[in-house]
């Protein structure tokens, strides 16, 4: 048997499917979480012996779709004959939701309405009366309170009951030319009158829709394109102060403190044996991963905060002041979604872009999202801040704003190149209603991601620091390099040709090299092959509880300035993304020509952005330009011909393609 | 070879396996990203999922 889940985008159907499922989906308080269908057995305390398939869709206003994941709400309900539906419906706007209940009680499958979010009504004092509702729909309603489980048995137990059974509309859309843009209109526009008709039959509300409630004050406030943004500039400032400068690092130190305990032990346990493993075991696995795994505490404690933001409702508030700036510059408003999600991780920021209807825009998000710095690329942020800037707040928070700024950058040089005008979009967002957020599920949230950082940690990460301490060890013959001759290693002749390409940057040597080619397998990476390559097991101060200050050991033994750590920071974050990211930007875009594109654009731009931060940086703070400023610009002037030659070339096939009197214009030219 | 040496070089070869293994049996399940606490929803990865770049992104199962 298979039920399906249907209902308005944040109605509470994912967060329903996971309490019936026990499985874990991405909820989040706004609309367009969940961009495809997924399907899973119930739990044996709502399905007894019956095995029931849950079938959890997109959010849809209408069975007519205007989205991508609508359309696969529309045809699934419509063409694979579920067995029942449960129409989840939002108790707190049943005017909005019932358009669409009413359209699938049409289709003759029984349907199960579950009031959801009734408690946020209960403390609004809106009433709804059940029975009164389910007698004008002709189908089942249960009030339910997902995050409680509250009704969730009945309601489930009900539309088990009903499956084979035939549903009678209350109303019936009439037989109408369905190309007649004015004929399709007035019968929407009947039907929501017979909703409306219900709706003030059944509801009784306190606070009117229609009145200005002090949260539509503060949303005015919010959505303001200017003061939106600066409130967001504060707001983030203060997750990554929290984050990265206080809370994060004082429990970091704990942890750290626990490594460095293990890690000499394992050290003073192979004093007698070969000096190889010492360095294997000691340095490589335990000092590489644990300098990684020192950072979890920071990457934690900002996913705690950003959960309770985008709990409380506020992301959604950042997604609608973005939006206008994004269709400015050729994106869609919709590519706010995988910008927010990129904070967490790129590969799921990259496919959310499938929810973007026109294929360039969808391209150009895809391309452009992994320049909001992703999770992994915590740890790095917070070495070199700590490192190198006494763990300054601002760092982090123009690490992001660059991201942000680079995106609207990188958006309208590939509108350049392709030729767009700018068109007007439509971006449909509710702004969800601002709630307490919940300590459960951001703590939920918060674990999730400290499980998937310590999984790479003990994979991933683990594998790349063995290999690299491996390949430090030895050289070409596989005779233990000797103390002094650490150049000889595989290591060094590997990296040190990408070593000379990075000189105009600042950091033209071979570790940092090999620091930023093992950042492309995951980007925690840099962090740990740094550990590995300079000797360095922590990066956190246990004596001071912060991160390693300014002149101190980590500054020292990198032999960079704070301009070149900068550079060299910025080029981590912005050059392209892992792998994996690469992976599925690749599936997303499915154009060879693009990826390569994004690709060469992503290393333009983290080569550029470092380019520029050391050689105006040496010139303010040395009044002199840094090593290899001429090449580094030739390096630039061939990156702009490149463009300007790439962009010549994809406006000569436009025309090709769009020259109506091409043959004629031919002909004339031979004559 | 002292019994610590022994040792270590069992611990470092377990450590090397079992990490080994366990990204070889994620990417055998299709999972790219390894850790993901979402890569079973992620539509490219769950059974009979759309490979990449197949026109059928959205893993539709339609019966």
């Amino acid at each position: 048997m298979r039920i399906a889940f249907a209902g308005n985008p944040n109605s509470g159907k994912t967060t329903m499917y996971n309490a019936l499922t026990g499985r874990n989906e991405k909820i989040g308080n706004w609309g367009g979480v969940t961009v495809g269908s997924k399907e899973f057995q119930l739990k044996k305390e709502f399905a007894g012996d019956k095995e029931v398939i849950a079938v959890d869709l997109p959010g849809a206003y209408s069975m007519s779709p205007f989205t991508p994941e609508e359309g696969i709400t529309s045809e699934y309900v419509r063409t694979a004959n579920p067995d029942a539906i449960v129409n989840i419906v939002d108790a707190t706007n049943l005017s909005r939701s019932l358009f669409f209940t009413t359209q699938l009680l049409e289709l003759g499958i029984p349907v199960v309405v579950a009031l959801n979010k009734t408690d946020i009504n209960e403390k609004e004092g809106t009433k709804i009366d059940v029975n009164k509702l389910s007698a004008k729909l002709n189908c089942p309603v249960f009030e339910t309170v997902s995050t409680e489980n509250k009704g969730l048995a009945e309601m489930i137990a009900k539309a088990i009951s009903l499956a084979g059974t035939t549903q009678k509309a209350p109303y019936l859309q009439a037989d109408i030319d369905l190309h007649d843009k004015n004929a399709v209109d007035a019968e929407d526009r009947k039907r929501y009158s017979f909703v409306n008709g219900i709706v003030s039959d059944v509801e009784t509300r306190k606070t009117l829709s229609a009145e200005t409630t002090s949260a539509d004050k503060v949303d005015g406030i919010l959505t303001n394109p200017i003061a939106g943004i600066l409130v967001f500039a504060v707001v983030m400032w203060g997750v990554f102060w929290v984050s990265q400068a206080w809370l994060g690092p004082l429990v970091a130190d704990w942890l750290v403190g626990w490594i460095e305990t293990f890690q000499g032990w394992v050290a003073g346990q192979l004093e007698n044996s070969p000096a190889i493993l010492s360095a294997l075991l000691a340095d490589g696995i335990v000092g590489g991963v644990g300098a990684v795994v020192g950072f979890l505490p920071l990457v934690m404690v900002m996913y705690f905060l950003i959960a309770l933001l985008e709990d409380c409702g506020y992301m959604a508030r950042v997604s609608a002041v973005m939006d206008p700036i994004f269709k400015r510059v050729g994106l869609s408003g919709k590519s706010v979604i995988p910008v927010v999600i990129g904070t967490g991780c790129g590969i799921p920021a990259i496919m959310a872009c499938r929810t973007i209807r026109d294929e360039r825009e969808r391209r150009a998000t895809s391309m452009l999202t992994t320049f909001i710095p992703c999770g992994a690329k915590i740890p790095v942020i917070a070495l070199f801040a700590g490192a190198f800037f006494n763990g300054a707040g601002w760092v982090s928070t123009l690490s992001y704003f660059l991201g942000l700024v680079l995106i609207f950058l990188g958006a309208l040089l590939i509108k350049g190149i392709t030729g767009y005008k700018y068109r007007k979009s439509f971006f449909i967002m509710e702004l969800p209603k601002w709630k307490a957020p919940s300590l459960k599920f951001a703590f939920k949230s918060m674990m999730e991601r400290a499980k998937a950082y310590i999984i790479k940690a003990a994979t991933i990460i683990l594998i790349c620091n063995t290999v690299v301490q491996i390949m430090q060890t030895f050289d070409w013959h596989f005779q233990v390099v000797e103390e002094g001759a650490e150049n000889t290693s595989i290591l060094a002749s590997i990296a040190s040709p990408f070593a000379i390409l990075l000189i105009p940057l600042g950091f033209g040597v071979w570790q940092l090299a090999a620091a930023a080619i093992t950042g492309f397998i995951a980007k925690e990476n840099v962090v740990g092959t740094l550990a590995v390559v300079y000797a360095l097991t922590s990066f956190i101060d246990t004596e001071e509880l912060a991160m390693t200050g300014g002149a101190n050991t980590v500054a020292a033994t990198m032999g960079l300035t704070s301009v070149t750590a900068l550079a060299y920071l910025f080029f981590n974050l912005y050059t392209p993304p892992c792998f994996a990211a690469i992976g599925a930007m690749n599936s997303e875009m499915k154009s060879r020509g693009w990826l390569w594109g994004a690709i060469g654009l992503q290393l333009g731009t983290g080569y550029t952005i470092a380019f520029l931060i050391n050689q105006f940086g040496t010139l303010f703070t040395e009044g002199h330009f840094a090593a290899g400023f001429v090449p580094g610009l030739i390096a630039e002037a061939c990156m702009v011909a490149a463009v300007v030659l790439i962009g010549k070339r994809v406006r000569a096939h436009f025309d090709e393609q769009y020259q109506l009197h091409k043959a004629s214009k031919a002909a004339k030219a031979t004559a | 070879m002292n019994a610590a040496t022994i040792i270590a070089i069992i611990v470092i070869a377990a450590i090397l396996f079992f990490a080994v293994r366990y990204i070889y049996k994620e990417k055998k399940k299709g999972k790219t990203c390894i850790g993901c606490p979402y890569a079973d929803s992620c539509p490219r990865h769950r059974q009979n999922g759309a490979a990449c770049g197949s026109t059928e992104q959205h893993n539709m199962n339609i019966r």
